[in-house]
C-alpha cells in the first residue's frame, strides 16, 4: 500500500476530516428541498397511475374529477402540447397514449389548487383499459412463444448507465433477439471449455437478484414555472441538473437557454433520481399557464420511478488445484421492464472484471416485461453479479478446501490487468483492500466465531470502474478577500465540502473563509450529473485548476505591487508576502477592492477550470461480515461488519466513512431485505416503508471501515471514485457468513428466513 | 363537512387553524403554520421523517389527525435549538459526520431528543432500539449513534 500518511501531513485541509459545511442547516430544519418551495398560484398536480400491467386505453373520462372543486384542470396524452413523442424513451412518453405497458405507468394527470384534492380526485378519473396479457418473468419472456410486452425499441439515444460508467472499446450491441429481447453484448477470452478442463473443481449455479428501489427518503419533486417570457424554470430534486435541462430542452423542443434547471437539495438518489417526469410537469406548467409541483407520495415512487432490476445469473467456474481460476462462463439476464436502460453493460464487464481468468465467456440479456423500467441504484448492475461471483467464488474455496482470502489474494486484479472488453485497468488497489481486511479483528477473530453454533463470517469484495464526464469550475476573488466557488454540480455526498477544502488548500486559506455554490444550469459552469461516483474526481480536479488559476492571477499583481517575483511570494491566511520579509505584503482585501471597485485598477480575478478527464479511477471494496442465524426461525443478525474501500486519497475522510457505511448498510438491505414483489398480474404488492423493508438502526451494527488509499493517476491528490463500490458485496458477503454459519447456501437475495429454512431443507416448495 | 378550528401551541408559538377532517398534524404545521423542518418521506408511519413530540410523546406526525392535535403542545425540530445556537444533539451531529442528504435528519434529532429526554445516558443498544423507527437511507447509521452517545456526554447526562 502506498504510503499516504506523509502525504497527509504536506497538507492543511485536504485529507482531515470536516463536518459537511451544509450540516448546520440541515440538523436545524432550514434547508429547503423541492417540497418546502411554493410559488405564487401554484397547483399541484397527481399523476393517474394504471393499476394494470398491461393494456390498451379505451377511453378517460374526467368528468368526475373536473368536477371536484379546486380541480383546475385534468390533462391526458391527448391535451400535451406538441412535443418529441418516442414510444422507445421512457422519458419521451410523457403520458400513456394509447397502450399501458407497466403497472404504475402515469396516463393522466390531474391539477389541483392543493394536493388533497388532486389526489382526491385523481381517484375519480375514470379510464377504461382493455387488458393484454402481461409478460412478468424474464425466462418466460425469452421463450420464443412468448407474448410480446412492447414492440421493438431503438436503442436509447443518451442512456443513463452511459453516465454511471464509461468504458472505452465496448459497446452494448442492439440485436433483434429471439422475443422480447432489448439488447445483447458478449465477450470472450481465451477458451472456456479447456479451461474447465484444466479446473480441480467446477461449482455451477443460478443466482437471483429482485428488483429494488432505491428508497431515497425524499420522494422525487417537481416544481415548473413557464413565464410569459416563454422561458421554462424547473426546480427538481435531481442529481443531473444539466441532463435534465439537454432532455427537457429536446423533448419540448425548447432552445436550452429557454429553460433553466434549478437543483434543489437532493434528499437522497443513488440513481434514482437522473431525469423522469421533469418534462411533463414542465409540459403541464406551459399547458396552464401556472407553476405546478408534482410531489410524489412513497406510493408513487415506489410504483411509477426507476428502480433497481430484477437479475438473473446463470455462472460456472472452475479453479485449479492451487486456487488460480481457469474458466468462468456467465449468462447475465437483466429485467428491464417495459422500456431499455438496464445496466447490462457493467454487469456483464464486472463479472469477469474482478478477478484475472484466463477464460471466460460472458453473454447478457437485457428483457422486456411489463414492469416498471429500471433505473441506476449506485453501482448499477453490480451487486447482481457479484453475489454470483462471489458466493460461486467461496463455493470454489470450500471444495478445494482453500482459504477464501487467499483465493481472492491470488486472483485480484491488478493494474494492467484486461477487464472482460480488453481494456486493462489503471492503478487500482483490489489486493490492498483484501489484505486489509484480513488485518482487520473480525477477520482475525473469525476461527473463535465459528467455534460458536451458528455463527459465521463472510468475506466479498466488489468494485466499481467510475464515470467520466468533463467538468468545469470557477474560483473568484469577493471585495472582502474571501473567495467564492462556482461548480454546476448537485451535492449530494459532501462534494461542495471537499471543493471548499480543495480551494482552502490551494490558496492556503482558512475554510470559512470559501464559500461553494452549485449554481443553476443558466449561470453555473457546466458539470456532469451526480452519478457514477465521479464528481470529486472530475470536478474536484476542475475546482483545483480554477483556484490555481486564480492563485496566479492574485499572484501577477502582488508581484507588481510588491516588486519581487512570484516565486518569491508566499500566500498566508489572505495575505500575499515576499517570503522572509513580513514588511512587505497585502492582503486579498486589498486586491479584492482593487478589482472591484469604482476606479479599480485590476480586472476582477476569476479563476477558470476545465476537464475533460479520459483515465477512470475504479475502486474496490472488500468487505467482511459476522452473522448469526437462528435455524429455528431463518432469522439473520449481522454482529459485526468492516468495510475497506480503495478511495486513493480521502480529501475528507469524514465524508469518505460515511459512504462506505452508506453503502454497505444498502448492500445489507439487499441481502436481507429489499425486494419488490409482484403477483401474477404485475402489481406491485409491496408500494410501501413496511412491506418493502429497509435496514434500521436494529439491524444495523456499527459499521467499521478502513480506509486503502492507493492513489489515482488522474484525480486530485489522487483521489478516485469513492461513492458507489461500497454497496456491492453485501448480498454475497452476507450469503457467504450465512454458509458459514449454517453450512446451507442460498442463491436467492434477500436472504429471508423463509429462504434459510428452504436452504436448511426445513420447509420444501 | 365545514373546517374545524384547532388551536395549539408549537415550539411555544400558539396557532389556531382551521382545518379539514383528514389533515394531518404534518400538514397543518408544513403547510398551514409553514415550519417546513419536519418532513415526509412515506405518509404512513414508517419512515419517522416527520416526527414530532405532541404532549410529551414522540408521534410520526403524517399519521397524527390534526383534529387530535386541538390544545396540544408540539415540539418540532424548529423547536429544538436553532437560530439561537445549536443544541448539542445537533452539535453532535454536525461534528460527527452524522448528517448526509440530510431528509431524515429532522426527524431523527427529534427522536435521539425524545430519547435522551427519558434516558440521559443511554448504552449503544438503547440507542439502536430507540432509533429503530427512524430511517436513514445514507449514512448507515453508524455516524448517527456515535452522534447520540456524544451528545449524551455533552449534555453531561
Ligand atoms: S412521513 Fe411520517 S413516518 Fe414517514
Ligand atoms: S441523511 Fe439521507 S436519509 Fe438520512
Amino acid at each position: 500500500m502506498a504510503e499516504v500518511g506523509d502525504v497527509r501531513k504536506a497538507f492543511r485541509h485536504v485529507g482531515k476530516p470536516v463536518p459537511r459545511v451544509d450540516a448546520p442547516a440541515k440538523v436545524t430544519g432550514r434547508t429547503i428541498y423541492g417540497d418546502d418551495l411554493k410559488l405564487p398560484r401554484m397547483l399541484h398536480v397527481k399523476l393517474v397511475h394504471a393499476p394494470v400491467a398491461h393494456a390498451r386505453i379505451k377511453g378517460i373520462d374526467a368528468s368526475k374529477a373536473l368536477a371536484v372543486p379546486g380541480v383546475e384542470a385534468v390533462i391526458t396524452a391527448q391535451d400535451l402540447p406538441p412535443h418529441r413523442y418516442d414510444p422507445d424513451n421512457r422519458t419521451r412518453v410523457l403520458l400513456a397514449r394509447d397502450e399501458v405497458l407497466f403497472y404504475g405507468q402515469p396516463v393522466a394527470a390531474v391539477l389541483a389548487r392543493d394536493p388533497y384534492t388532486s389526489a382526491y380526485a385523481r381517484d375519480l378519473v375514470e379510464v377504461q383499459y382493455e387488458e393484454l396479457p402481461p409478460v412478468l418473468d424474464p425466462l418466460e419472456a425469452l421463450r420464443p412463444d412468448a407474448p410480446l410486452a412492447r414492440g421493438s425499441v431503438q436503442a436509447l439515444e443518451e442512456g443513463e448507465v452511459g453516465g454511471h460508467i464509461t468504458v472505452e472499446g465496448a459497446e452494448a450491441r442492439k440485436e433483434e433477439g429471439p422475443r422480447n429481447v432489448a439488447s445483447t453484448i458478449t465477450f470472450k477470452r481465451g477458451d472456456v471449455e479447456q479451461g474447465f478442463k484444466e479446473a480441480a473443481a467446477v461449482v455451477e449455479g443460478t443466482w437471483r437478484t429482485p428488483m429494488a428501489h432505491q428508497s431515497y427518503i425524499e420522494p422525487h419533486v417537481i416544481v415548473a414555472d413557464y413565464d410569459s417570457t416563454g422561458r421554462l424554470s424547473i426546480w427538481s430534486s435531481t442529481q443531473a441538473p444539466f441532463h435534465v435541462r439537454n432532455e427537457v430542452a429536446k423533448t419540448l423542443g425548447l432552445p436550452e437557454t429557454r429553460v433553466r434547471v434549478i437543483s434543489t437539495e437532493v434528499g437522497g438518489g443513488f440513481g434514482g433520481k437522473i431525469y423522469l417526469y421533469e418534462a411533463l410537469v414542465g409540459a403541464l406548467a406551459m399547458t396552464l399557464q401556472r407553476p405546478v409541483k408534482l410531489t410524489m407520495s412513497r406510493k408513487e415512487d415506489m410504483l411509477a420511478a426507476t428502480p433497481a432490476p430484477n437479475c438473473i445469473v446463470q455462472l460456472k467456474m472452475g479453479m485449479k488445484a492451487d486456487g488460480t481460476l481457469s474458466a468462468l462462463k456467465a449468462r447475465v439476464i437483466f429485467d428491464t421492464g417495459a422500456f431499455p436502460g438496464a445496466p447490462l453493460l457493467p454487469g456483464c464487464l464486472l463479472i469477469g472484471g474482478f478477478y484475472k481468468c484466463p477464460n471466460l465467456e460472458i453473454e447478457g440479456l437485457e428483457v422486456f416485461t411489463n414492469k416498471v423500467s429500471v433505473g441506476a441504484l449506485r453501482a448499477p448492475g453490480a451487486h447482481n453479479v457479484a453475489f454470483a461471483l462471489e458466493s460461486a467464488l467461496d463455493m470454489l474455496a470450500r471444495r478445494l478446501e482453500l482459504d477464501p482470502m487467499e483465493v481472492r489474494l491470488k486472483n485480484a486484479v491488478e493494474k494492467g490487468d484486461p477487464l472482460p472488453s480488453g481494456q486493462p485497468y489503471p492503478a487500482i488497489g483490489l489486493k490492498e483492500c483484501l489484505e486489509a481486511v484480513a488485518k482487520s479483528q473480525l477477520w482475525q477473530r473469525r476461527h473463535e466465531i465459528r467455534a460458536h453454533p451458528n455463527r459465521g463470517v463472510g468475506l466479498a469484495v466488489g468494485g466499481w470502474l467510475g464515470g467520466l464526464q468533463p467538468a468545469s469550475a470557477t474560483v473568484t476573488l469577493n471585495a472582502d478577500g474571501t473567495v467564492n466557488a462556482l461548480v454546476g454540480a448537485a451535492d449530494i455526498t459532501g462534494t461542495n465540502t471537499a471543493f471548499a477544502q480543495i480551494v482552502a488548500e490551494v490558496l492556503n486559506l482558512p475554510l470559512e473563509m470559501v464559500r461553494v455554490t452549485t449554481g443553476d444550469t443558466d449561470s453555473a459552469p457546466y458539470a456532469g450529473m451526480s452519478a457514477g461516483s465521479k464528481v470529486t474526481f472530475t470536478v474536484g480536479r476542475a475546482v483545483k485548476l480554477a483556484a490555481e488559476d486564480a492563485k496566479e492571477q492574485i499572484l501577477r499583481i502582488a508581484s507588481q505591487r510588491l516588486e519581487a517575483p512570484p516565486e518569491e511570494l508566499e500566500l498566508v491566511d489572505g495575505v500575499v508576502r515576499v517570503r522572509g520579509r513580513e514588511d512587505k505584503q497585502l492582503t486579498f482585501r486589498e486586491l479584492g477592492r482593487w478589482s472591484t471597485a469604482f476606479g479599480g485598477r485590476y480586472p476582477p480575478i476569476v479563476g477558470r477550470g476545465a476537464v475533460a478527464p479520459r483515465l477512470q479511477a475504479p475502486s474496490f471494496s472488500a468487505q467482511a461480515v459476522e452473522v448469526e442465524v437462528d435455524p429455528n426461525t431463518g432469522q439473520v443478525q449481522v454482529l459485526s461488519w468492516v468495510v475497506a474501500q480503495d478511495v486513493g486519497f480521502a480529501i475528507n475522510p469524514m465524508a469518505v466513512e460515511g459512504q462506505m457505511q452508506g453503502g454497505s448498510t444498502q448492500g445489507l438491505g439487499l441481502a436481507l431485505f429489499e425486494e419488490m414483489a409482484y403477483d401474477e398480474q404485475g402489481r406491485l404488492l409491496n408500494p410501501n416503508l413496511l412491506d418493502y423493508r429497509l435496514p434500521t438502526t436494529a439491524d444495523v451494527p456499527p459499521i467499521e471501515t478502513i480506509i486503502v488509499e492507493v492513489p489515482s493517476e488522474d484525480g486530485p491528490y489522487g483521489a478516485r471514485i469513492v461513492g458507489e463500490p461500497s454497496i456491492v458485496p453485501g448480498p454475497a458477503a452476507v450469503a457467504n457468513a450465512v454458509a458459514d454459519a449454517i453450512g446451507a447456501r442460498v442463491f436467492q437475495a434477500p436472504l429471508t428466513p423463509e429462504k434459510i429454512l428452504h436452504a436448511l431443507g426445513k420447509i420444501k416448495d | 363537512m365545514p373546517k374545524q378550528l384547532i388551536r395549539l401551541v408549537v415550539n411555544g408559538e400558539g396557532h389556531e387553524v382551521a382545518v379539514e377532517p383528514w389533515w394531518s398534524l404534518l400538514h397543518v404545521v408544513r403547510e398551514v403554520i409553514g415550519l417546513t423542518g419536519s418532513k415526509e418521506g412515506c405518509g404512513t408511519g414508517d419512515c419517522g421523517a416527520c416526527s414530532m413530540i405532541v404532549n410529551g410523546r414522540l408521534v410520526t406526525s403524517c399519521i397524527f389527525l390534526a383534529l387530535e392535535a386541538d390544545g396540544a403542545q408540539v415540539t418540532t425540530i424548529e423547536g429544538i435549538g436553532g437560530d439561537k445556537g445549536l443544541h448539542p444533539i445537533q452539535q453532535a451531529f454536525v461534528e460527527e459526520g452524522a448528517v448526509q442528504c440530510g431528509y431524515c435528519i429532522p426527524g431523527m434529532i427529534v427522536a435521539a431528543y425524545d430519547l435522551l429526554r427519558q434516558n440521559p445516558r443511554p448504552t449503544l443498544e438503547e440507542i439502536r432500539y430507540a432509533l429503530a423507527g427512524n430511517l436513514c437511507r445514507c449514512t448507515g447509521y453508524t455516524k448517527i449513534y456515535q452522534a447520540v452517545l456524544r451528545a449524551a456526554e455533552m449534555m453531561g447526562g
